[in-house]
Parts: C-alpha cells; sequence; structure tokens
C-alpha cells in the first residue's frame, strides 16, 4: 500500500488528511515547524555541490592502535579553477577505529591542540563500556594506489571478509570486501563532506537565526556538518526513527521527488502527527540499515545529538555532477547534515540484517530484559479519574474475564501537575489502591514527565532550584517554560548528579504514596515547551558543562529516561528489574526500557502506520515498543478497535490509550460480540507470552527486534523488501494486520521454501506464494513458520502473574524434513538474579519423531531457577495422526497420543482437530525424550 | 504427577467438609441439579463436541472446549466453576480463577492447590448480604405503595387535562368565531368611520383605522419582538464567543508573535486538553474553545432547538418567580389554577356571548352617523375576546405539548412533568427537568447545557437528555439519568464517565417497580433457604 502512495501522491494524500482532520479544533501545522529552507544549515549543505569539498587526508599513520590522519585543504595549486569555497581554517583530526565483529568507528573534529572556541559536544555515555574493549588494536596499515588515482589510499583489516580505506586524495573512506574488492558502504565519495569549525565572528556578521518569534543567539555561530554516505549493492535503506513512514525510506531528494524535504530527526512533541511524512517525531536515531539482493546488509550510524537532516537521494540525483563512481555497483546515495557536534560514525559491515543490528547494539548496548509483567497487556487513558475509576475498571476486567497486567495513570492523578504527588480528592489512597492491584498480581504505572512546575512549596521544584539543577536559558537563569502545570523548569539531567539526585527521588521514602508494584512512565522528555520554538526547548539554553541545548537536543528525553530508570533500580536495590516507558528516545534507549509511538489517531491509516514504526524502532535496538491501541485522538468505530486490538496483540508493547476527550472504550463498552473479539485478541497474546518472553530474552542478548520485518529472516526473498504490512514476532511467526474497514479478504505473502500454519486453526499455506484470504472477524491472519517450536499457555488469568505455576503447551510445526526445533526462556520474570544465571534456558528438538529437550544454560553460572511447571499438552503441525503413544523418557512412561483442538478457545481457530500427545506432565526444567511410538 | 497428587489431596480435605451427601471427589465445581449429568461412564460435551470418560472428568486436561469436563479445575478457558458458598449465595466462577491463589468463593472452594488459604466467609457475608437485601426490600414495599399512588393520581390529572383540552378546544372555535364576527363588524364601523371623517376634513390626514391597525399590529410585534429578542440575545452572546474563539483559535498562529510567552504556552496546551486559555477561561464563558469555529454548533439551527431555547428562556423566568430554593414546583397547583382559569374563561364566555349578540344586533348596519358609544363597545369586546382566544390557545398548546410526551405505561411520570431536580457535586450544580432539559451550573453565571429531553430507555428505567452543548474534539454533551427505587424523588450522583457523556441517577418511588419487588423477595427467600441448620463447621 506505501508503495503506492508514491512521492507525487503526497500532496493528495496530505491535503486528503488535513480535510479530515479539519473537523478537529487543531491539526498538525506544518508550518509551525521549520522545513529544510528555514533551517540555515540544512539548506546550505543541500545546495552544495558534489565536489565540493577539497579536503585531502594528511599526515596518516597508525597510533595508539587506531589509524589517523589530518584533514587538511588540497594544496592550491592543485585546487580547480573557480573554487571559492571557503574551506576549512585549521586542520581536522580524522581517527578510524577498528572494532570486533565487523564495526568501525570514525571519528572527526577539531584538534583541541589549536585551542577552539569551544569543545564540540560528544554525547556521553551512549556508546557502552563493554563496547570499548572490544577494539581491536590496529598495528598494520597496507598502502595501495586505487584505480585512476594518483595519490595513495591506507587500507586496513576490518574483519575476516572486509576491510576498511581511507582514501587520501579527495579524502574518502569506505568498507570493501576483501575478495571482491567491492565496496560495502562508503563516506564522502561525492566530496559532500563539510565541516563549518568554530571561529570567531566576522564584523558586522549575523549570526541570530529566528523562527515564528523566537530567536536563537547562536552566540558560538556556524558549526554544522554534512558528508554524503553511500551503500553499494542496496535496493533499500530503512531506520532514522521516528517518521511515521514507510520502512523502507523514499527518496527525498532527485528525479521523481516533488515535495522535497529531508528526513528530520529532531525530537518533537508533534500535535496530531501525520503518516506519510519525513518530519520528525518524538525520538531521533541516526542510524541507517541497507539490504542488498543478495541478502546483504550493511550499516551506518552516527553518533550526534544535534538537529539531523538526511536525504535519501534517488538515483540520477548528481546526474550532472562529473564524478565517477564504481559503476557497476547498484547503490543508494544519502546525505547527512547535522547542526553542530562532530563526526562520530559507525560502519556497520553485516553480512545480512541480523548481524547489523547486532552491531550496532554492540555499540550502543543491548535491550534490557523486561519483567514478564510488562509484556502482557496495558489499560491505560487520560485519565482514570480517581481511586472508584480505577476499582470499577479493575472489576469490569474480572467480570468479563479479559486479562489485563498493568493499569496506567496519566498526568490528573498528581497535585496540579506536580509529579510524584497525588491528588488529594481523587486519589487519597494512592497505598491502599495499589496493593489492591497488587492483590490481584497487577502493577500501576504512572506518569513522571520532566517539565518540574515552578513551585516553591512542591519539593522537587524547591531542592531542584536551590542546587542549580535546571537548564539555563542564554543568559544564565534557571530556564523557564511553559508546559502542563504552567510555568515550568527543566532537569539538566545531562549532568550525572542531576541524575543521580533525580533517580533517589523514586525511592518510596521520596516518592510518597508509591509501592514496589508501582512503575513510572515519561512523556513529554522531547522534551515538550508549549511556549518555545517548535513546542521545545530554545536551542541556546545551557546545560551541564556549557553544553548547549542545540548539541544534546535529541538525547534529553533519553537522559532523563536514563535517571527514571536508574531511579527504578536503586528504588528496588538493584533487585528489582524496571519499567519506563519513554516518548523520547535516543541510541541507546533500549538499555532503559519501553516506547511508544506518541499520540496516534484513530484511524485505519494510524494502525498501518504503527507497523513499519514499530518495525523501524526495532531495527534501531529498540525491541520494546508498540503504538497506543485504539488511537489516542478521536474515536475508533467498534471494527477498527478490534482489528487494532488483533494487531496490538503481536506488539512487542501492548497498551490501549485514549485521550481525555474521547468516549470510554474499555474492552466491554462496544456490545458482547466485540467484547468478546477483544477478549480473544487479548487471549492471544496471553497464550502467547512464554513465547515472547523467550523472544525477549533473545532480543536481551542478541540485539534482534521482537518485531521484526520479514527480510530480516527472509533477505534474501526479495518479495519481502517493500513489504511493511506483515512482519515477524522472533523468527517462528508471522503477522498480517487488516488495515481496511469491512475488508472481505486480506492478501498475505508468506516468505521461504517451507510451510506456514494458521496459528489458530493449524491450515497449511505454501511458502513463497501471495495468498489471498477470507477476512475473518475474529482475528488477523497469523502463521506458524514450519520448522519451529512455539511454547504457549493455553490457561488464563486474571493477570500474567497468576500463570507462573500453569503447565505450558508445545506447538510443534513441522517442516518437509518433518523436524521442528524451538527455544523457551523462564526466569522468575522480576529480578537480575538471570544474569548470574538464575533462569531456564531449553531448546526443544524434534526429529525422527522424537522430541527432545536440551539444556542451553551455561554451566558456570553463580545461581539456579527451577520451577515445577509441566509441559500439558504437545501438539504436533503437520504429522500425520496414527501413533496411539508416546513414550517418554527417562521415566519410561507411556501416554496417549490422539486428537485434540488447536486453541482452547471457540469461535478461534478452527473445529479441525490435531495430533496431540496429553497430558505428558513432562517438567519444563529436566532433559527429556518423547518419541511417538 | 505432582499435581495430581496435590489435587487429590486438595478434594479429599475438601470433601472432608462437605456434607455427607457430596457425592464423588470428581464433582468439583459442578452445581448439585447439574450431577447426574455427570454419572455416566461417558459424557458428552454439552456443545456436542464429543465424548470424554469419567476417568477424564476433572482430570486437569482440557478435552471440550466449552469446559464440560474440567468443571473443578482451571484446564478449560471456558469452563466455569461452581462455588455452594453454603451459607451465601452460590456462584459461577471463570475457570480462569480457580486455583489462581485468591479467594474469589466465599467458601474458599476456589483454591484447592494449597498454595493459598481460604477462609470461609460465606456466613458473614451472607448475613450482611441478606440484612442488606431486607433493607432494600422493605424500601421497594414502601416505594411500590407510594408509586401506586403517584400512578393513580397520574392517571386522574392526565384525564382532567384531557377533559379541559376537549372543552378548551370546543371554546376556542367559538369563541374564534365570535372574534371574526367581531372583526367584521369593527372593520365595518371603522371603514364608515374612516368615510365620515374623510368627509369631514379635505385635509390629507393619516386615516384612523390605518392608525389603529399600525398600533395592532405594533403590539403584536412587540410580543413577537421579545421573542426574538430572546433568540436574538443567545446569537448575541453566541457570536460574541465566537469571535472570541476565533481569536484564540484561527488568529493564534498569526497573532503568536504578539502573545506572551504564557499565553503560547496556554495557547499550546489546549489543544491537548481544549481548554479555554487565559483570560477566556476565567470568564467562563461556557462555551469551549472550539465551538467558535463552527459557531453552529451551540446554536440551535433547527425549529426544534430554537423553541427549546426559547422554553429555556421562560423556565429561568418562572425559575426565578420561584425563588431560587424551590425548584420543586408543585405540579397540582399550577393545574388548578389554570383548571381555575378554564372555568373562569366558560362563564365568561357565555356572558361575553349574550352581550356580544346583542350589541351586534344592536348596532345598526347602515345607521351614519356613527353611535360613538356602539364602537367602542364593539372595539372593547373584540379586545378582551381575543386577549382571552389566546389565552385559550395557550392553554392548549401547553396542556398539548405536555399530552404528547411518552409519559410512561400508566402515565406515571405526569408527576415529574415540570419539576426540576438538582445536586451539587464539588462546584457544580446540575439540574435535571424532566421532559425539559439537564444543565450543569458554576457559579451563578456559568450554565452548560448538557442535554435536551430526548426520551425514556432502557424500558422507562432512565432519561436521556441529548444534543447539549458540543465538545471540543468531541460529541455533543448528553445524559443519562437512571431511575433507581427511592421514596422520595431526588438526584442522587452525577458521573461523567466518558469525557461529554454524563451519567446521574434520579431515586424516586417511580422507580420501584413491583416486578422487582417480587425478585428480591424471592432472593431473599433463596438466600434463607441456604441458610444451613448448625453452620459451625464453616
Amino acid at each position: 500500500m506505501a508503495s503506492r502512495i508514491g512521492g507525487c501522491r503526497r500532496p493528495f494524500l496530505l491535503l486528503f488528511l488535513l480535510s479530515l482532520a479539519s473537523q478537529t479544533a487543531f491539526s498538525w501545522k506544518k508550518d509551525e515547524f521549520r522545513n529544510c529552507n528555514q533551517t540555515p544549515f540544512c539548506k546550505r549543505a543541500r545546495s552544495r555541490k558534489p565536489g565540493a569539498c577539497t579536503l585531502i587526508a594528511d599526515q596518516v599513520s597508525i597510533s595508539d592502535g587506531l589509524l589517523t590522519a589530518k584533514l587538511i585543504p588540497r594544496p592550491i595549486a592543485s585546487q580547480e579553477e573557480g573554487e571559492e569555497n571557503q574551506q576549512i581554517a585549521k586542520p581536522l583530526l580524522l581517527s578510524v577505529a577498528i572494532y570486533q565483529g565487523g564495526i568501525l568507528r570514525l571519528k572527526i573534529d577539531e584538534d583541541p591542540a589549536l585551542d577552539p572556541p569551544k569543545t564540540r559536544f560528544q554525547v556521553p555515555e551512549v556508546v557502552v563500556s563493554e563496547f570499548d574493549e572490544t577494539m581491536l588494536w590496529l598495528s598494520r596499515v597496507s598502502t595501495e594506489i586505487l584505480d585512476g588515482d594518483s595519490a595513495p589510499s591506507s587500507v586496513v583489516y576490518l574483519s575476516d571478509g572486509y576491510e576498511a580505506v581511507l582514501r587520501h586524495d579527495p579524502f574518502e573512506l569506505f568498507v570493501r570486501e576483501k575478495s571482491s574488492k567491492s565496496r560495502l558502504v562508503s563516506l564522502n565519495s561525492h566530496q559532500l563532506f563539510d565541516f563549518e569549525e568554530l571561529r570567531v565572528k566576522n564584523e558586522g556578521e549575523e549570526w541570530e537565526e529566528r523562527f515564528k518569534g523566537h530567536t536563537d543567539t547562536r552566540p558560538y555561530g556556524p558549526q554544522s556538518i554534512s558528508f554524503d554516505v553511500s551503500f553499494y549493492g542496496a535496493e533499500f535503506v530503512s531506520g532514522l526513527p521516528e517518521h511515521a513512514t514507510s520502512l523502507a525510506l523514499k527518496p527525498t531528494k532527485g528525479p521523481g521527488v516533488d515535495d522535497s524535504e529531508p528526513y528530520r530527526l529532531f525530537n518533537l512533541d508533534v500535535f496530531e502527527y501525520l503518516q506519510e511524512s519525513p518530519f520528525g517525531l518524538y525520538g531521533s536515531i541516526p542510524l541507517m540499515i541497507a539490504l542488498g539482493k543478495s541478502g546483504k546488509s550493511s550499516g551506518f550510524f552516527w553518533l550526534n545529538s544535534a538537529e539531523m537532516q538526511i536525504d535519501v537521494l534517488a538515483e540520477g540525483w548528481n546526474a550532472d555532477s562529473g564524478l565517477s563512481l564504481p559503476s557497476d555497483q547498484k547503490r543508494i546515495d544519502t546525505l547527512w547534515m547535522s547542526e553542530a557536534g562532530i563526526v562520530d560514525a559507525f560502519f556497520f559491515a553485516g553480512a545480512g540484517p541480523k548481524d547489523v543490528v547486532s552491531q550496532y547494539t554492540a555499540v550502543t548496548g543491548k535491550p534490557a530484559m523486561p519483567q514478564h509483567f510488562a509484556t502482557a497487556y496495558h489499560q491505560c487513558r487520560w485519565n482514570y479519574r480517581d481511586e472508584e475509576d480505577v476499582e470499577n475498571v479493575d472489576a469490569k476486567f474480572d467480570e468479563h474475564d479479559i486479562p489485563y497486567d498493568v493499569l496506567w495513570l496519566d498526568i490528573e492523578h498528581t497535585d496540579g501537575k506536580r509529579y510524584m504527588t497525588w491528588d488529594s480528592v481523587m486519589f487519597p489512597h494512592p497505598e491502599e489502591m495499589q496493593k489492591k492491584l497488587a492483590a490481584k498480581g497487577r502493577h500501576m504505572v504512572t506518569i513522571v514527565d520532566p517539565h518540574i512546575k515552578r513551585d516553591d512549596n512542591y519539593y522537587i521544584h524547591k531542592e531542584a532550584s536551590e542546587k542549580g539543577y535546571y537548564v539555563k536559558d542564554s543568559s544564565g537563569k534557571d530556564f523557564d517554560g511553559w508546559c502542563w502545570p504552567g510555568s515550568s523548569s527543566y532537569l539538566d539531567v545531562l549532568s550525572p548528579e542531576v541524575r543521580s539526585w533525580f533517580s533517589d527521588k523514586f525511592g518510596f521514602d521520596s516518592y510518597k504514596g508509591s509501592t514496589p508494584s508501582l512503575y513510572i512512565w515519561n512523556d513529554m522528555n522531547e522534551p515538550s515547551v508549549f511556549n518555545g520554538p517548535e513546542i521545545s526547548m530554545p536551542r541556546d539554553a545551557l546545560h551541564f558543562g556549557g553544553v548547549e541545548h542545540r548539541e544534546l537536543h535529541n538525547a534529553y528525553g533519553y537522559f532523563y529516561h536514563m535517571a527514571t530508570s536508574n531511579g527504578l533500580v536503586k528504588r528496588g536495590d538493584g533487585k528489582d528489574r524496571p519499567f519506563v516507558l519513554s516518548r523520547a528516545f535516543f541510541a541507546g534507549t533500549q538499555r532503559f526500557g519501553s516506547v511508544w509511538t506518541g499520540d496516534n489517531t484513530a484511524d485505519w491509516d494510524h494502525l498501518r502506520a504503527s507497523v513499519p514504526m514499530i518495525l523501524t524502532l526495532g531495527l534501531s535496538g529498540i525491541s520494546f515498543s508498540g503504538a497506543d491501541v485504539g488511537g489516542f485522538f478521536g474515536n475508533p468505530e467498534p471494527e477498527l478497535l478490534v482489528r487494532w486490538y488483533q494487531l496490538g496483540a503481536f506488539y512487542p508493547f501492548f497498551r490501549a490509550h485514549a485521550h481525555q476527550d474521547t468516549k470510554r472504550r474499555e474492552p466491554w463498552l462496544f456490545g458482547e460480540r466485540n467484547t468478546k473479539l477483544i477478549r480473544q485478541a487479548i487471549h492471544v497474546r496471553y497464550m502467547l507470552l512464554p513465547y515472547f518472553y523467550t523472544v525477549f530474552r533473545e532480543s536481551n542478548t542478541t540485539g534482534l527486534p521482537i518485531m521484526r520485518p520479514l527480510w530480516m529472516e527472509f533477505p534474501s526473498d526479495e518479495a519481502t523488501f517493500n513489504n511493511d504490512e506483515a512482519f515477524m514476532v522472533g523468527s517462528s511467526l508471522l503477522v498480517q494486520g487488516i488495515y481496511t474497514e469491512r475488508a472481505k479478504h486480506v492478501s498475505v505473502y508468506l516468505p521461504g521454501k517451507e510451510l506456514w500454519y494458521d496459528l489458530l486453526s493449524g491450515s497449511q499455506y505454501k511458502g513463497s506464494q501471495t495468498h489471498k484470504l477470507v477476512a475473518l472477524e475474529d482475528r488477523i491472519p497469523a502463521f506458524q513458520r514450519a520448522g519451529t517450536i512455539i511454547p504457549r499457555k493455553d490457561r488464563y488469568r486474571r493477570s500474567s502473574t497468576q500463570m507462573v505455576n500453569d503447565p505450558y503447551t508445545l506447538v510443534i510445526a513441522l517442516n518437509s524434513s518433518r523436524a521442528a526445533e524451538g527455544e523457551l526462556y523462564i526466569d522468575d520474570g522480576k529480578s537480575f538474579e538471570f544474569l548470574q544465571g538464575a533462569y531456564i534456558h531449553r531448546r526443544f528438538v524434534f526429529s525422527n519423531g522424537k522430541l527432545t529437550s536440551l539444556d542451553l544454560t551455561p554451566n558456570n553460572k553463580s545461581s539456579k531457577f527451577t520451577s515445577q511447571t509441566v509441559i500439558e499438552r504437545i501438539i504436533l503441525l503437520g504429522y500425520s495422526p496414527g501413533p496411539k503413544n508416546a513414550l517418554i523418557k527417562p521415566r519410561n512412561e507411556k501416554v496417549e497420543v490422539g486428537l485434540g483442538p488447536l486453541v482452547l478457545e471457540t469461535g478461534l481457530g478452527s473445529s479441525s482437530l490435531v495430533v496431540t500427545i496429553r497430558k505428558p506432565s513432562l517438567p519444563v526444567d529436566k532433559d527429556w525424550t518423547v518419541e511417538l511410538v | 504427577m505432582k499435581v495430581a497428587f496435590f489435587l487429590s489431596i486438595a478434594i479429599l480435605s475438601l470433601l472432608a467438609s462437605w456434607s455427607s451427601s457430596s457425592p464423588s471427589l470428581s464433582f468439583l465445581g459442578i452445581a448439585p441439579q447439574d450431577e447426574n449429568y455427570f454419572r455416566k461412564e461417558t459424557i458428552k460435551c454439552r456443545n456436542g463436541s464429543r465424548k470424554f470418560t469419567k476417568a477424564q472428568l476433572n482430570d486437569d486436561f482440557c478435552d471440550c472446549l466449552d469446559g464440560t469436563d474440567e468443571p473443578g479445575t482451571s484446564a478449560c478457558p471456558e469452563g466455569k466453576f461452581y462455588c455452594r458458598n453454603v451459607g451465601h449465595l452460590p456462584t459461577s466462577l471463570y475457570s480462569s480463577m480457580v486455583n489462581d491463589g485468591i479467594c474469589d468463593c466465599c467458601d474458599g472452594s476456589d483454591e484447592y492447590d494449597g498454595k493459598v488459604k481460604c477462609r470461609n466467609t460465606c456466613w458473614e457475608a451472607g448475613k450482611k448480604a441478606r440484612d442488606k437485601l431486607q433493607k432494600l426490600i422493605d424500601m421497594y414495599r414502601e416505594g411500590v405503595t407510594i408509586r401506586k399512588r403517584e400512578v393513580e393520581q397520574a392517571k386522574e390529572a392526565i384525564s382532567k387535562d384531557k377533559a379541559e383540552l376537549s372543552v378548551l378546544k370546543a371554546e376556542e372555535k367559538s369563541l374564534d368565531k365570535l372574534v371574526n364576527q367581531l372583526k367584521v363588524r369593527k372593520e365595518q364601523i371603522e371603514k364608515a368611520e374612516g368615510k365620515e371623517q374623510l368627509e369631514k376634513d379635505n385635509e390629507d390626514r393619516p386615516n384612523v383605522q390605518e392608525n389603529f391597525e399600525s398600533t395592532e399590529a405594533s403590539g403584536k410585534e412587540d410580543s413577537l419582538t421579545s421573542e426574538d429578542d430572546v433568540i436574538g440575545l443567545v446569537e448575541q452572546e453566541e457570536s460574541k464567543s465566537e469571535h472570541e474563539d476565533t481569536n484564540v483559535a484561527e488568529d493564534g498562529s498569526e497573532s503568536i508573535e504578539d502573545m506572551s510567552k504564557e499565553e503560547i504556552g496556554r495557547l499550546v496546551a489546549s489543544r491537548w486538553t481544549g481548554e479555554r486559555t487565559g483570560q477566556v477561561e476565567e470568564t467562563g464563558s461556557g462555551a469551549d474553545s472550539n465551538e467558535g469555529k463552527d459557531g453552529s454548533l451551540n446554536k440551535p439551527s433547527d425549529g426544534d432547538s430554537e423553541k427549546n431555547v426559547y422554553d429555556h428562556h421562560q423556565s429561568s423566568i418562572t425559575d426565578d418567580l420561584d425563588s431560587s430554593s424551590v425548584v420543586h414546583e408543585p405540579g397540582l397547583d399550577k393545574q388548578t389554577q389554570f383548571l381555575g382559569f378554564t372555568i373562569h374563561i366558560q362563564s365568561w364566555l357565555r356572558k361575553m356571548q349574550d352581550v356580544s349578540q346583542n350589541l351586534l344586533r344592536s348596532v345598526s348596519w347602515f345607521s351614519s352617523p356613527l353611535d360613538n358609544l356602539d364602537a367602542d363597545k364593539i372595539r372593547k369586546e373584540y379586545k378582551e375576546s381575543t386577549a382571552r382566544l389566546s389565552s385559550a390557545q395557550e392553554r392548549i398548546s401547553s396542556l398539548t405539548e405536555k399530552l404528547k410526551h411518552d409519559l410512561g405505561v400508566d402515565g406515571e411520570f405526569y408527576t415529574l412533568y415540570g419539576q426540576c431536580f438538582e445536586t451539587k457535586q464539588d462546584k457544580y450544580v446540575y439540574k435535571i427537568c424532566p421532559f425539559k432539559e439537564a444543565v450543569q451550573e458554576e457559579g451563578q453565571y456559568h450554565k452548560t447545557q448538557l442535554g435536551y429531553w430526548e426520551k425514556f430507555e432502557e424500558s422507562y428505567s432512565a432519561m436521556l437528555f441529548s444534543n447539549g452543548a458540543g465538545c471540543w474534539n468531541g460529541p455533543r454533551r448528553s445524559i443519562k439519568v437512571k431511575l433507581r427505587c427511592g421514596l422520595k424523588t431526588e438526584l442522587t450522583d452525577v458521573d461523567e464517565p466518558s469525557r461529554c457523556e454524563y451519567l446521574a441517577v434520579l431515586s424516586t418511588p417511580l422507580g420501584c417497580l413491583d416486578g422487582k419487588l417480587k425478585e428480591l423477595e424471592g432472593k431473599l427467600e433463596m438466600l434463607q433457604k441456604e441458610k444451613p441448620e448448625g453452620h459451625d463447621e464453616l
């Protein structure tokens, strides 16, 4: 569908959406946000012509295990005539570091020895310390003269299959395959590299920038950086969250692009955002992943938290540039532009997309392992008004036999938007309220935002202002902006001291009315400032260490999220895994919690847009993410709500949420039929929780997403490249959403050579085919991949907490060799003991009619986790009925094999029966075999 | 195996605590009346899908999707667990609640796997429930009696109204005839007068007839104008607020540079909240910030709502007269007053008809010059008759309006007609006027229309007012008023469960239905039957 909304149709779509939105008082206001032409650094960088960069790499050498060089202007004699490029005044320092696993890190900065007016900002605490330890100490550089060059190039080792080449003149850096010498990723191949060095203001020069009545004093003047990056052999590129766009990023400039605007990375609180727009949303991750025909993938990540704009250039964009590049390779060129900071860029050599994600998360950290409850269903609304409301909603879930794990309280629960306080009228007994929920195994989440009400009677404000913990305005006073509570200041979370102080505020003694079952939600941390430029903080506001907000902006929310998450760890004495949902994010956010896609709208387009958005987040390390089920703004028709629940049940983060002006939409409010449909959708999630939790653990160790593009599992199947309507959950499950009203049919492409089994009916479908299926009311298409084993729990409870001791079901989907494999991961669901080995991790292997349970836990673990839980049912898909018994070893007991239902819910699935091993009662933490006889 | 072991221990211990009539340990979670169904060697799933053996009954493995084979375990998601709850009412639980570590049945029978110990609380809970039920029944009994009386009164009043209406209609007809006759006569007189006048003066002076008519017309217009004024006033207010809102909503982006930082902050916040910004909020003109965008939102556009606005205006006058504290308008008094008026009309009419006939006869059609005395008499009679006619018509229309409403199966809601009920919650006063409207008042000036009368719902157990003031980004306000049995008619509770959708409870004897009383009595009887003889073992 996305491909049909090509560049030329976008204006119409926009018009259409705007007209839809016009019935509400306000909608997304394009002119409230800067476009590239209104952003001087972007306009400048974009207007530069290929070949404009005249820098060369000088003094190339190996020092301290790095390949280093100085970038200097090409000597005048060799410069072409008429070039008036005001290039750098002082040489730039370049270094290339190589890390284990095919990762190259390029840094370019001003030389501190040459006294720049200010140290440029490098984003701290994003690259994890373990990564630094994986640096390979370079000791050797070889020299080579590339075809057609006169100057030499320096070549260093990158990994077994790849090497890095630094071309001296013109300056260029690329990764290539050792054997074929074909390029993978390169920087400055079009010589668009530009680095505005900090300098003294020229006489009469105007540095201030004005936008919509806001003045940015820009005391340090221009300091932007831009360069081109090319991906070779690429069919498409993906990444750069957060935009409400397709998974494969469409070109933003060049032939065939009408509405030319780069992808903007600038964390913004965008009211009623639109899909198919390159404008920035709440979070930013400057990571791009390319995928080519052979399934070969590469990646590029620029660690920089200033405003960034990235163009994906359409083929032929440089037709008149006259620059020659290796023309035998298909290529996607991109242009990266940032307002400030340094070049701290990472090249990922792949080779497959999973490798790229793994490489990226080696740099920025693996996703945190969530508590088990957090992987279940969350019920939210702005706002559950008072304790009675909370009690009623909670009771209704039980009354309707719908499981849920977490009830959320939005801003209205506080005393006048003073976070970590309670409205004394609406919530007079917060502890009692949480305890009541906890007695049913349920949790609560309250919102804590970074804007602090400027009220001297508010303890947080009092302390923060006394200690000088706020972000300062350009004049050095505490920055005073407007947000929910009115006049507010913002904690300077760049400072480790402020973060540490703030994280202590989550202690039970400090956050009055909080209990151990309470977790936290960070909103508005872009930061949102209602009366600020573009609804955010002025760029000349000052942070810890004299860092300008412009340099830090995209990471502000990240540090706030970090402080909150650390606060919860501290609160639980390091024994309780934190759960913090954040709206703003940056590279590395995955270490601190989950993310949702912000204020979406209750319409079908937003339902559809949620999939590429979550997929992109997953590719960028943030595997624990979701979209508001039902849509935040507006009132969904029951059909849309049901379809959203059916899709949302497969989001890694599964939460329903709604704006305060919408009608109540708890699952039981739309008649018996819809209640049943929503219950079934939620049941599917609860049934699959053991599988989800296992995939969460996989993500925690490998960095792989929970929800994956089809091409991540089938990188050589080109038919998957443009597909962002369907997705994989882990490696075993494929899900196709239904995104249209009253759909009669739904088409789903099933990749690969093997069969697929309908998740709920067991029907078989052939791979490498598009199937046109009848759209059923009670579910969206979901399939188990042949050759996999999925663990389930078929008993539903009030919440996941009561499921702990419930028995498992294993669903074995046989492939063409009548074999299958799968895993099950279990731990206490709460603590960090799993880091010491306190977990159960089994691999189930089925072949030759025998199922074997193998232990995957390492031998050297210092802690142990045991479980009395058993497997109560084993289902075989693709197995012809026949055997009457199965022999269990080492117990040497025969159990009955017969036919049974695939799922234990009438209406879901079909009435056809599948081969079932009845009551094998296999202990989940032991080795055993089950043989069909 | 361990599970099975637990199960049997638990069942055995449970068995020990049960009365000796309990038949078999596998009958856990089965209602006594259903036990026979399970007394066979092969048992059918209730949905007929398949069969299972006695050994498979409650063996903690789901064989029937509908849960027939697992009434006592959590194995089938669709199963139901029956708790006997001796001493209280038996209940049926979702299987998801069996052995989940939470005590759901008051007898604790749902938790038997040993993980949690549940105290048997049936006797206490049962007693509490019985006492509560008894109190409710007592109230219902009294309420039902009051209701019956009210129904009788309402019936009587309705028939009186109907009778009055038919009398009035008949007399409207004759009055109308009389007025017409008088009018014709009056016109003839005036024509003659005009002619006379013309003859008298040769000057071109405005003639009397015209003069007279214009006065009359302007008099009519006066009354019209007052109506118009009401509407006009509303419109004026509307357009005023529209104007303000336009400033906020549309000029916002343009004038943003002229706004203070705080104003901008408030403006942007208002996108999410829809709250008015700055001073506008404090003046509290009642309209939400975007209503102004579409001025018609608040302004009734069709005839019906226009009428409502008019009614609304009238009612506030009436309310003022009634003095603020007494909202309860005794309908009966009003009725008597009107009835008296009717009787008065009737006798006056008879008299007047005689007089007028005489008058009409006595005045010579062609006598000239005119007898001034006669002419004045005719004019006076005409004026009086017209006034009487319009009074009668007014009364007819008010009665018709009242009687056209759905007043309930027995017309019982007649008693609520013309009454208003109010309650104060936090800073708001909610005022419900059945058959008319519902409003929310904040202070003296801030009034929000929650809805206009629409209909009864849920077989006369709820009243619905809809089409109230529009909501920012949302629907028009509406309120549902649920009727509860109570001895006095009063508004007890108002809530806003969904934004701009209100829910109120009106307790009234009209809500005390005989059927419901019987049901409650039956329930109590059952509760008392469940009472065990000696419940010490519990």
